[in-house]
């Protein structure tokens, strides 16, 4: 989770034939509407839905990522509900088979302990479900709170300029000079004591928003040049009008996808927070907190380390994809016209 | 193409030889989120040796898809069928060597936009030589002296000191007489220029139209000129084919078409051109005898006295001063054009007007009321005074709200106005400026552009202001939608009696609305005058100068317009000297 | 330049000093450093927690603490005066011995990952822009986004489990089956048909050709022990420097008649530097930096004197790709000499050269080439697991940008003036897409160090990750300190350098 993500930039990012097409020539821009003149009907936000209805990859992470949500929460049960899965990750049991994973997929059977035991007998399917729901309340959170203190901070460097301005990017100066990695295990040793997971979320939050923010600022300075704005402000709009009704809504596209972008990162950096010790710590659990536990393990029983980075890995993946499909579906630009 | 006498000495078209250019049956399509959407189709035109061809059309038409298509410069997913000759050879499915070897060569490229078509990073004398090299076979030394020679033919200043400058280092005239020069430099019998001077001002523009001209006759190579704009198709043309929605409209010798045209198409078109010195001696406006200044004694809609504007600098960037000591009134109810190039200071004028930049210092008084330096709340009962009309129709409406959200958006902020009786104003405006009530719940990207400038006006309009700011209102609209727009805001202003500051860049259509023109040059006022009188008798030589240059959609009248302004040059280079 | 140089190191000071305050105070805030000492009744506890008190100043408020940690960072500035030490961590030892073990490794680690990343992603990023929509393309693409979503701990430890163990086992005996041998000559031949793309005729030709190309080379390293004592050999050497000189060329130059003698004064210059490498045999055995640079310079002068003197006209051109040659033998004769120390290393390790703990052999003792082998290898899989992610960022990214000044208008008036597609790319594409680039390497460096924080600790360096984790987990701010200043200096620098770098390639820009 760089400052400057590269599968969120805002640089013009002309991908697709059609760009290539208004870019020769001045003619074809309004060429090119005569044949969107059958589908003008359609309101953007349709538009954008089906633009992302058709982008391959992100429906597969789609549908991955509902899936390891749909099977996390239902398995164990989340809070009072309980799930259809019987065991608790918290109890040991006989271990069969030396803990060995019993999920057979062909033919389709889940058996005793479908992704085995650890060293003393607990279920390592709960677990790692308990691990997986964990990470995915983490990364959420970070998403949720990096994006609200981002979108803030952005819009009023990016709107206010002047002092505003300067104030933020110093810090923002400031703060590039630190490895996330190392800020965020500062972080979360002191968040540790506070709130378990959820504690860890917000602070993580607090600490991921400088991505965002840029984004934001740098979307904020082009729109408030735009003519629309100065149509606002010269019949008196309020900068609260301004900045909300008029430029925000403009801007909730690029906003939605490095929200995204921001949870699959998140999931990554709890993961290497655990991994270092810094993060979830036990008896709570996560998806890295799961890997740092069983490392030395890996030798004789490897399928503790594979299950929660396999995870790991479809989750991130699963974000990526639906966050690349969404920046497709929201800007046109890079609109693939798939010959 | 039917044979005519030639224009002027030099310029013989001559029908004996074979033509430079040979187009039939040309079509370009291309594939849009998985559709065949048709840019043009079916064009036929061919260009003699020393012959000046004008592709004209609105845009849409297709006119410079073709000529891109000519030699293989369109995007990947463009298709591209029919015939496309130069001097015989083949080009359209032509193999890509082969292509290279006419591009730059036989043919030379004139684009729009010198500062995006040259490379920045690049000195512009390399990018010259760089074509001498890959199609001559001279040593860099010789490819050196041969582009500095260029850069004087096409009056680049300095040509030696300016062959190791970077684009960005010359000014937009500069940089399309280096983009002429290396359009030149392998001597091509074809020149294709895509509107070559849009993106200038109008004295450039005059200024590279000449050296067009020069050049043309020197050199005796043809030139495909593309462009939307009928005075410059006057100044240069010798024929004309007229496009529209992808296909041929009309085809002739220029004269001829311009005037007789056959057309309905090509009729409506070059009467919607403005035609600069036409209002005044038809005489529609009858403000002539109108004083100079308004009565003392009424207060005027606009007042600016002494008004200075800078933009601060920053860090060691000094300020710079965009207005400077401008003072002039606008009378309630009358439209005062405000004429300046790029840089003038007029926009800036009107924003400030409308309270949208800070003033330096000075006044600006509408209808009594002194805005400068007042705070934002103090600012907004006066606001409703005055409003603009923004340039960009496509982005001065927010996209994410609905025309009639747009509209109302006033009426809200002023008068408090929500749901019904909101509607209900939103309605009548609507009506006022001619668009269906059902499209206040459209979005501006359903509109056209001049539907979306008819929705900016209501706006304007919502709080029946006494000053209208209208800041080159129809410069990114096409000729006959523009026509339309200038009629409605004469009925408007009729109806109404609002008065009105009119900015443009362009003499005519300031013509066809204003009873006064002030005139601005580098944020100072040089001028200020009736209209008869500043078109007329212009005293100022900077406004002589802006009045001569300017093209007229009429090729006997731009002739002599050209010898003219010639005539004056050389007198006004003798007095300078 | 000069006055832009100034002022961004007094600008740059004062950020350093504004992230090491706050950090400073976050690291104090952290947690408890008395905390295992309260939690233990072993007798003289009160004494421990006194000395621990006195040793981290806990009786000091925490800006004070910083103020005397500042003092400590000063002292390091003040030429010859006093001591320098970087402060105490809580065993009362200075940290700046520690920092000198621990910044070489680190900076070793994440130097060759972000080059190596740069290089790679770069060459990869333009190949998919201009393979656009391909399955070259398609499949780059879905590479990038899978590592984007790798844990760096998490390929590290695969890593070190599967990799280095079977790797270091399969270089005991190195042998294949034909299928294995067949099968990799088949994906390297699958890769090079879709980079080079074309018809369907071409690209089953190039597959053919590659395939048995690869094949073949491999039976032939393998039949003749190739993996035991590898080597290139002088003749080895001056061929690849021939064909390398040949493609800097074409590739900078063209092969059209007006540059040919830029070809032929490549080959020239590659076939002087392989002769002087040869001649310089002898003294190879045992080198030091010292030696090794100046040879290395003397290399490169003489290609590119050569790349003068037979340029004609375009000796210019000439001389600087001749450079490019002369650095391409120097790194042939690099990689020759530490492929021929490989034996012995192979023999000193214990018979597993990939090493997967640690950042050197202890005791080696070996030559300039031993040592530096040992290095390498020891590198390979930590620089592997943290470049993955800016490997992708810098494919995506350079191939974002190719494609945005592929549509720029100077791009069509490049092709409009008949220029060829080699020029057009290289020249007017290339160039500006690098642009971007710049200030994307100085925030992912930050971002690099980040992971090497992490591969550290799975590959037991005792490099700066390990003087933060432990500092932190201790709560010992001055040893996490020294990480953060490290880093912060190493930021601002590569910031600094990625503006001129910037101002360099875009003359719009005035450094000021």
């Amino acid at each position: 989770m760089n400052d400057r993500d590269p599968r969120s930039t805002e640089a013009p990012r002309i991908e697709s034939d059609m760009a290539g097409l208004v870019a020769a020539d001045t003619d074809v821009l309004e060429a090119a509407p005569t044949a969107q003149r059958s589908v003008a009907a359609r309101s953007s936000a349709q538009t954008i839905l089906l633009r992302f209805l058709r982008h391959r990859a992100a429906m597969s992470g789609l549908v991955v990522l509902s899936l390891i949500v749909l099977l996390a929460f239902s398995s164990i049960g989340f809070g009072p509900v309980p799930g259809w899965w019987g065991l608790d990750f918290r109890v040991p049991m006989p271990l069969e088979d030396g803990g060995r994973p019993t999920l057979q997929l062909w033919p389709f059977s889940l058996g005793a302990h479908p992704f085995g035991q650890d060293n003393i007998g607990r279920d390592y399917f709960a677990l790692a479900m308990k691990g997986t729901q964990q990470s995915l309340i983490i990364a959420f959170l970070v998403g949720l709170v990096g994006t609200a203190v981002g979108t803030v901070i952005g819009a009023c460097a990016g709107y206010f300029r002047g002092t505003t301005e300067s104030v933020l990017m110093r810090m923002t100066d400031v703060i590039i000079t630190i490895p996330l990695l190392a800020v965020a295990a500062v972080i979360a040793q002191i968040s540790g004591g506070v709130g378990g997971v959820w504690g860890l979320g917000i602070f993580l939050g607090l600490v991921t928003w400088t991505g965002l923010a840029r984004i934001v600022r740098g979307e904020f300075l082009s729109l408030r040049e735009k003519e629309f704005v100065d149509a606002a402000r010269s019949v008196g709009a309020s900068s609260g009008r301004i900045i909300f009704r008029h430029i925000l809504p403009n801007t909730i596209g690029v906003i939605i996808v490095a929200a995204t972008l921001a949870m699959s990162s998140a999931i990554l950096l709890e993961s290497a927070l655990s991994f270092l010790g810094f993060g979830v710590r036990p008896p709570a659990t996560s998806l890295g907190q799961l890997i740092n536990n069983y490392r030395s393990a890996m030798g004789p029983r490897p399928w503790l380390f594979w299950w929660p980075g396999l995870f790991i890995i479809a989750i991130a993946l699963a974000v990526n994809f639906i966050g690349d499909g969404l920046r497709d579906a929201f800007d046109p630009r890079q609109d693939r016209a798939k010959a | 193409m039917t044979i005519h006498t030639p224009t002027t000495a030099g310029r013989r078209v001559r029908e004996d030889l074979d033509p430079v250019l040979e187009v039939s049956g040309l079509g370009v399509d291309f594939r849009v989120e998985g559709e065949w959407v048709t840019a043009s189709r079916d064009v036929s035109f061919r260009i003699m040796p020393g012959e000046v061809l004008a592709l004209v059309g609105e845009s849409g038409s297709g006119k410079s898809v073709s000529s891109m298509a000519i030699l293989g410069l369109l995007p990947r997913n463009a298709r591209v069928t029919g015939s496309a000759k130069v001097r015989g050879k083949e080009l359209i499915g032509a193999r890509p060597a082969a292509l290279r070897a006419v591009r730059g060569n036989d043919v030379g490229l004139i684009f729009q936009e010198p500062m995006t078509a040259l490379n920045p990073v690049l000195p512009v004398g390399f990018q010259v030589t760089e074509v001498l090299l890959s199609h001559q076979n001279i040593s860099p030394e010789q490819a050196r002296e041969r582009a500095i020679e260029l850069f004087r033919l096409v009056d680049l200043p300095n040509p030696e000191g300016r062959f190791d400058a970077y684009p960005h280092q010359l000014s937009g005239g500069q940089r399309q007489r280096v983009m002429i020069a290396m359009a030149i430099a392998c001597d091509p019998v074809l020149l294709i220029a895509d509107e070559p001077t849009t993106a200038l001002d109008v004295t450039v523009q005059a200024e590279i139209l000449d050296l067009l001209r020069d050049l043309h006759e020197r050199l005796d190579s043809a030139i495909l000129l593309i462009t939307h704009d009928m005075g410059v198709v006057a100044d240069l043309a010798d024929d004309l084919v007229v496009m529209r929605d992808g296909a041929i409209v009309e085809s002739g010798p220029i004269r001829k078409v311009f005037g007789h045209p056959e057309q309905t198409y090509t009729r409506d078109l070059l009467s919607a051109v403005p035609h600069l010195g036409a209002e005044i001696a038809a005489g529609t406006l009858q403000v002539s005898d109108r004083a100079e200044e308004p009565a003392p004694a009424v207060t005027p809609a606009l007042d600016l006295r002494n008004l200075v504007i800078e933009y601060p600098g920053r860090g060691r960037t000094p300020a710079f001063r965009a207005v400077d000591d401008v003072s002039f009134s606008v009378a309630p109810g009358e439209v005062v054009g405000l004429v300046g190039e790029s840089g003038s200071g007029k926009t800036t004028i009107g924003r400030a007007v409308v309270g949208l930049l800070p003033v330096t210092s000075g006044t600006v008084s509408i209808a009594g009321a002194d805005i400068a330096g007042l705070s934002k709340r103090e600012l907004k009962p006066l606001r409703r005074r005055s409003a603009i009309v923004f340039q960009d129709p496509a982005a001065s409406l927010n996209p994410r709200m609905t025309i009639g959200e747009s509209i109302g958006e006033p009426l809200l902020l002023h008068e408090g106005l929500r749901k019904a009786p909101l509607d209900r104003r939103v309605e009548e405006l609507l009506d006022r400026v001619r668009l269906p009530h059902a499209y206040r719940n459209r979005y501006p990207h359903e509109l056209s552009g001049g539907q979306r400038q008819r929705v900016g006006i209501a706006r304007a309009l919502s709080l029946g202001p006494e000053l209208l700011v209208a800041d080159e209102p129809t410069s990114a609209l096409d000729v006959s939608v523009q026509a339309h727009v200038l009629e409605l805001f004469k009925e408007l202003q009729r109806e109404q009696g609002f008065a009105c500051l009119f900015i443009s860049h362009d003499l005519a259509v300031v013509e066809i609305l204003a009873s006064r023109i002030a005139v601005l040059r580098n944020g100072k006022l040089v001028e200020i005058g009736s209209r008869e009188g500043v078109l007329l008798n212009p005293t100022d030589p900077y406004t002589k100068r802006l009045i001569a240059a300017a093209p007229v959609p009429d090729p006997d009248e731009q002739e002599s317009r050209r010898a003219a302004r010639a005539i004056a040059l050389a007198a006004g280079a003798d007095a300078d000297h | 330049m000069r006055v832009f140089i100034v002022r961004r190191v007094v600008v740059s000071f004062f950020i350093v000093l504004a992230s090491t305050a706050l950090m400073y105070v976050l690291v104090a805030l952290s947690g408890n450093p008395l905390q295992d000492l309260l939690e233990n009744n072993s007798p003289g506890r009160e004494a421990r927690i006194a000395a621990r008190t006195q040793a981290l100043n806990l009786d000091v408020p925490i800006p004070g603490r910083y103020l005397l940690w500042l003092q400590d960072v000063g002292q390091c500035l003040v030429p010859g005066g006093a001591q320098c030490t970087l402060g105490l961590d809580r065993q009362n030892r200075a940290v700046l011995p520690q920092l000198e073990v621990a910044i070489g490794s680190t900076l070793r680690l994440v130097i060759a990952a972000t080059v190596l990343a740069l290089l790679l992603g770069v060459v990869t990023g333009v190949v998919t822009a201009l393979r656009q929509y391909s399955s070259f393309d398609y499949g780059v693409t879905f590479v990038a986004f899978l590592c984007f979503s790798l844990p760096v701990f998490w390929v590290s430890t695969l890593l070190k489990q599967y990799i280095a163990i079977d790797l270091n086992t399969w270089l005991r005996d190195p042998e294949m089956t034909y299928a294995s041998i067949v099968l990799i000559g088949l994906v390297v031949g699958a890769l090079w048909a879709v980079v080079i793309g074309g018809d369907r005729r071409r690209r089953l030709v190039v597959l053919a050709v590659a395939t048995l190309a690869t094949a073949g080379t491999l039976t032939v390293l393998l039949n003749s022990g190739w993996f035991q004592r590898p080597t290139f050999g002088i003749l080895g050497v001056g061929v690849v420097s021939l064909v390398a000189a040949f493609l800097w060329s074409a590739l900078f130059a063209g092969l059209r008649p007006r540059t040919r003698r830029v070809l032929y004064a490549n080959l020239a210059a590659a076939l002087a530097g392989t002769v002087l490498v040869a001649v310089a045999q002898p003294f190879m055995a045992d080198m030091s930096w010292l030696t090794f640079a100046v040879l290395a310079v003397l290399v490169v002068a003489v290609a590119v004197a050569i790349g003068w003197a037979l340029g004609g006209h375009t000796r210019r051109l000439s001389a600087q790709i001749a450079g490019v040659t002369g650095v391409t033998v120097v790194v042939l004769m690099s990689l020759d000499q530490l492929l021929r120390s490989y034996p012995t290393v192979y023999r000193k390790t214990g018979g597993r050269p990939i090493a997967t703990t640690g950042s050197e052999t202890p005791n080696l003792n070996g030559t300039f080439w031993e040592t530096n082998l040992d290095l390498v290898l020891h590198l390979l899989l930590p620089t592997l697991a943290i470049m993955l992610i800016s490997f992708a960022s810098y494919t995506r990214y350079t191939r974002a940008s190719m494609l945005d000044v592929m549509n720029q208008d100077y791009v069509r008036t490049a092709r409009a003036k008949g220029l060829n597609e080699r020029t057009v790319i290289v020249r007017h594409s290339f160039r500006n897409a690098l642009i971007p680039l710049a200030t994307l390497v100085a925030f992912d460096f930050a971002g690099v160090l980040g992971g090497a924080v992490v591969t550290e600790t799975v590959f037991g360096w005792s490099g700066m990750g390990r003087l933060f984790t432990t500092g932190l987990q201790q709560i010992d701010p001055n040893p996490v300190m020294a990480f953060f200043l490290i880093t912060a200096v190493a930021t601002v620098l590569f910031n600094m350098i990625a503006d001129i770098a910037y101002a360099f390639l875009d003359p719009r820009i005035r450094l000021r």
